[in-house]
C-alpha cells in the first residue's frame, strides 16, 4: 500500500535536497550516520514500497559501497595504522574509517533521493509548481520526462519482442545481452523523435505557447502552512551550513 | 463553416497532392472523406485543420474559408500563416497515431482532457466543470481517473476527441480514427461523434473504407489520385462503383477475384504443422493479486495447406493463442509442437525460420532505416547472407506490390502501406507458418484484396495460417475454418 501523504510533493522534495546538502556541508559520520538511522531508514519501511526501494538502494549503492571499501580500505595512502600488510595493498584503520564515512554518506544521498523519487505523487507535484507559477516548460519537461519513462519502457520491449519474432536470439551472456540493447536504440529513439514532432503541432493546438499563466486541473494541495514551514526549513538549513562552515573552518 | 477551395496542393517540389478538390462543412454535418491509400485524405484533413506545410516548403493554390473569416493562397511567400493555436480552437484535429497525440505528462484521462484548457489559463473550477461536462457526452465519465496510457483503443480515441472538443470547437476534423479499433471500439467511437454532431459540431472523418457506423443523412467525399470523384450522400456511394477506385465498404468480402474458394483447396494434407494439447496459460499480476487467465485447456491441430481463423470477442484470448505459436508467450500447462518441435525453453528467435508474427500494432515492428533493411532484417538474422537476404527482401516486396519502396523509411510511408511491409518481412524470412494478428485493420480494398490473395497463395503452396480477426466477411471468405474463443477457451467452431 502507498503510504498515505502528509506533506505536498514540493515540500518533500526540498526537504530531500536540503537534507543532501546538509550531509555534504556537516562532514561528520556520526551526523551522516544519525540521519541514515533517524531519517532516511524510518522514510524507507514506512514508504509502502520498501522491498522495491530496498532493492533499487542495494543496486545503486552495492557496487559504490565495495568498490569504495576495496580502494580505500587497502590502499588509503594516509594510513598509518596497519591492520593487514599485504604487500603491494596495506588494510588501515584511516583507510577503513574514511570507506565507512564515504559509505554512510552514499547511503544517505541514495537513500534519500531513492526514496523521494520513488514515492513522490509527480501529478500533484506538477500542479503544485503549475499553481505556484513555475515557468510551463520547466514543469512540461519535468512532467513529459517521467510521464514518458513507462512509454519508452513498454516501446523497448515492443520492439525487442518484434525483433525476438523476426529471428534475432538474445542470450543470456552479457554481450549477446548488450547487442540485444542495441539493437532496441536506435528504433527507439526514431519512434520517439516521430512521436514528438507529432506531439509538437498537439501541444501547438492544444495553446502551450499562449502567454497567460497555466492553470490546473487538480485543487491546489500546497497550504500557506507548508509554505512557511518550506521558507523556514531553507533559511534554517541555510543559517546552519553557514554556522558549521565558519565553526569548523580551522584557524 | 468551414469551406476549402483546392486549385492545387503540393509538398515541396512532389507532384500535386490535390487537384481541384472543394468541401465544406455545416454544422451538425457528418462528412466521410474516403480513398485509398495514397488517394489524398490526410492531406485533405490536415489543411482543413490548418496544417497547410507552407513553412516546409508546401504550395497551395485556393483558399480556406472558417466563418467569415477567408484565407487565399496564390503559391507565394506572402500567403498567410495559420496561428494553430487560435485555430485549433475552432477546429479541432485528431491525427493519426494515438501516441504521438498524448501530452505525456497527465497522469489522469481528467487532466489529459483539461490540458488544452489549462495551458489557455481557464480558472480551474470551470476547467473541471468542462472536462466533467465533455466526459459525460463521450462515456469517459468513470474513465476520468484512469492512466490515459493504459486505456484500451476505443478509450484512447475517445479521450483524445474528448481533448480536442472540449475547447468547444465548431468543426472536429479525424484523421482515420477507427484505424486498429475492433467492432466494438469503433461503435463506441462512432457513438461519441454522433453525440457531438447532435450538439451541433461539424464533423469530418477520414476512412479508407466507406463506413457503416455513419450517420444516415452522411456526405462522402470520395479521392482518388488527389481528385474528387464523387461526392455525395453515404447511401448513394456505397452503389456509385467506387470500387473502381480502391474504395470499399467496411464488412464487404475482399477482393474475390483473386480468392480461390478455400474448400476446393487441398485442407488436411500432410502431418500435422501445429499442434496444441490442453494448453493453458494465466498472465502474472503485477502487484501480486490473482493471475489472469488468459488460455484454458486449448486443443488446435493445423495441417500444411490450411488457413485458420481465430474469432471472438477483446480479451478473449485470440493473441494470447497465437503467441504461444512462435514462443513469444510459453504454456503454463499443456504442450505446443510446431512443424515437429516441442516448444520448450528455446529463444523465440530460433522458430523464426518456421513462424512468421505479424503483430497487431504496426509500428512495434518496424524499426530499421529503409524498407529493404526492414524486410532483409528476417532473413539476415536467421543466417541468409547479405546478398541473398536482399534478394529475398526484393522478392517479398515485390509479392505485396511494394517493389519501388525499398530505400524509403518505413515511417514515410502511409499506415497500409506500412502494413504490407510488415507482411513482406514477414515473407521474406521463408516460413511455413504464418501467423497474423489483426492482418486487415486499417487496410484499404485493394490492399485487403493483397492481403487475401496472399494467405491463399501461401496455402495453396503448402505452408498454413492461423489468423485473429474481427473482419467476419474476411474470415468467411479466406479462411478453411473458424474458431470462436471466449474467456481463453475455443467455444465453438465452423466456417
Amino acid at each position: 500500500m502507498p503510504r498515505r501523504r502528509i506533506y505536498n510533493p514540493v515540500t518533500e522534495l526540498l526537504t530531500a535536497a536540503l537534507l543532501v546538502v546538509l550531509v555534504l556541508v556537516v562532514n561528520r559520520w556520526e551526523f551522516s550516520l544519525a540521519v541514515l538511522v533517524l531519517g532516511v531508514l524510518p522514510a524507507v519501511l514506512l514508504s509502502g514500497r520498501a522491498r522495491r526501494i530496498g532493492l533499487a538502494l542495494a543496486l545503486v549503492t552495492g557496487p559504490l559501497l565495495i568498490s569504495s571499501l576495496l580502494l580505500h580500505g587497502l590502499f588509503f595512502p594516509e594510513g598509518e595504522r596497519i591492520l593487514l600488510d599485504l604487500g603491494i595493498a596495506r588494510v588501515s584503520v584511516e583507510g577503513l574509517v574514511f570507506a565507512a564515512v564515504l559509505g554512510v554518506r552514499t547511503s544517505v544521498f541514495a537513500g534519500v533521493l531513492l526514496t523521494t523519487a520513488m514515492t513522490l505523487d509527480i501529478a500533484e507535484l506538477l500542479a503544485t509548481m503549475t499553481h505556484r507559477g513555475w515557468n510551463r516548460k520547466l514543469v512540461f519537461v519535468v512532467g513529459s520526462s517521467v510521464g514518458l519513462i513507462p512509454h519508452v519502457a513498454l516501446r523497448g520491449q515492443q520492439i525487442t519482442r518484434a525483433q525476438q519474432a523476426r529471428g534475432l536470439v538474445v542470450g543470456r551472456g552479457p554481450v549477446s545481452r548488450l547487442r540485444g540493447l542495441l539493437a532496441v536504440t536506435t528504433p527507439l529513439v526514431i519512434g520517439l523523435l516521430v512521436d514528438a514532432s507529432e506531439r509538437n503541432h498537439m501541444l501547438e493546438s492544444r495553446g502551450f505557447s499562449a502567454a497567460v499563466a497555466r492553470t490546473s486541473y487538480l485543487p491546489d494541495s500546497d497550504t500557506a502552512g507548508q509554505r512557511v514551514f518550506r521558507r523556514l526549513l531553507l533559511l534554517g538549513v541555510g543559517l546552519s551550513c553557514a554556522v558549521w562552515l565558519i565553526v569548523s573552518v580551522p584557524r | 463553416m468551414i469551406s476549402l477551395e483546392v486549385g492545387s496542393f503540393a509538398h515541396d517540389g512532389a507532384a500535386p497532392a490535390l487537384t481541384d478538390v472543394s468541401l465544406s462543412v455545416q454544422p451538425g454535418e457528418h462528412v466521410v472523406v474516403t480513398g485509398a491509400s495514397g488517394s489524398g485524405k490526410t492531406t485533405l484533413v490536415r489543411l482543413l485543420a490548418g496544417l497547410t506545410g507552407l513553412d516546409a516548403g508546401a504550395t497551395l493554390l485556393g483558399s480556406i474559408t472558417l466563418g467569415d473569416q477567408r484565407l487565399r493562397f496564390d503559391g507565394s511567400p506572402q500567403d498567410p500563416r495559420i496561428d494553430a493555436a487560435r485555430w485549433s480552437a475552432q477546429v479541432a484535429y485528431v491525427a493519426q497515431g494515438a501516441w504521438g497525440q498524448l501530452s505525456m505528462m497527465s497522469s489522469t484521462v481528467g487532466e489529459e482532457v483539461a490540458f488544452g484548457l489549462a495551458n489557455r489559463g481557464v480558472p480551474g473550477a470551470q476547467l473541471r466543470s468542462r472536462v466533467e461536462e465533455v466526459a459525460a457526452v463521450l462515456g469517459l465519465t468513470p474513465l476520468l481517473h484512469r492512466d490515459p496510457r493504459r486505456l484500451s483503443g476505443g478509450q484512447l480515441q475517445r479521450t483524445l476527441i474528448a481533448a480536442a472538443v472540449v475547447q468547444r470547437p465548431r468543426v472536429l476534423v479525424l484523421d482515420e480514427p477507427f484505424q486498429g479499433l475492433d467492432d466494438d471500439a469503433v461503435r463506441e467511437v462512432a457513438a461519441a461523434l454522433e453525440v457531438l454532431r447532435g450538439e451541433g459540431t461539424g464533423v469530418v472523418v477520414s476512412a479508407p473504407l466507406l463506413p457503416l457506423d455513419a450517420p444516415r443523412s452522411a456526405r462522402v467525399l470520395a479521392l482518388a489520385g488527389g481528385r474528387p470523384v464523387f461526392d455525395g450522400p453515404l447511401v448513394d456511394a456505397r452503389s456509385a462503383g467506387l470500387g473502381r477506385y480502391g474504395i470499399g465498404t467496411v464488412g464487404e468480402p475482399p477482393g474475390a477475384a483473386a480468392v480461390e474458394d478455400p474448400t476446393s483447396a487441398g485442407t488436411g494434407a500432410g502431418p500435422v504443422l501445429v499442434e496444441l494439447r490442453n494448453v493453458s496459460f494465466s498472465y502474472p499480476d503485477e502487484r501480486g493479486a490473482r493471475p489472469v487467465s488468459g488460455l484454458r485447456g486449448v486443443d488446435l491441430e493445423v495441417r500444411p495447406g490450411e488457413i485458420v481463423a481465430l474469432r471472438g470477442p477483446n480479451g478473449s484470448g485470440k493473441s494470447t493463442l497465437l503467441q504461444h505459436l512462435d514462443g513469444l508467450l510459453r504454456a503454463g500447462g499443456g504442450s505446443v509442437t510446431v512443424d515437429g518441435t516441442l516448444i520448450g525453453r528455446q529463444p523465440t528467435g530460433s522458430f523464426a525460420g518456421t513462424v512468421g508474427y505479424l503483430f497487431q500494432d504496426t509500428d512495434q515492428q518496424l524499426f530499421e532505416r529503409t524498407v529493404l533493411r526492414e524486410v532483409a532484417y528476417g532473413p539476415r538474422v536467421t543466417g541468409a547472407r547479405r546478398a541473398e537476404a536482399e534478394r529475398r527482401a526484393a522478392a517479398a516486396l515485390a509479392e505485396v506490390g511494394l517493389r519501388a519502396v525499398g530505400e524509403v523509411h518505413p515511417y514515410e510511408l502511409g499506415f497500409v502501406q506500412r502494413r504490407l511491409v510488415a507482411l513482406a518481412s514477414l515473407i521474406a524470412t521463408g516460413p511455413r507458418l504464418w501467423v497474423l494478428d489483426e492482418p486487415t485493420a486499417g487496410l484499404d480494398a485493394p490492399a485487403r484484396g493483397t492481403m487475401a490473395a496472399l494467405l491463399a497463395a501461401h496455402a495453396r503452396a503448402g505452408g498454413a495460417v492461423v489468423l485473429a480477426t474481427h473482419d467476419a466477411a474476411f474470415a468467411e471468405v479466406v479462411a478453411h475454418r473458424s474458431l470462436w474463443l471466449d474467456d481463453g477457451r475455443i467455444v465453438r467452431e465452423g466456417r
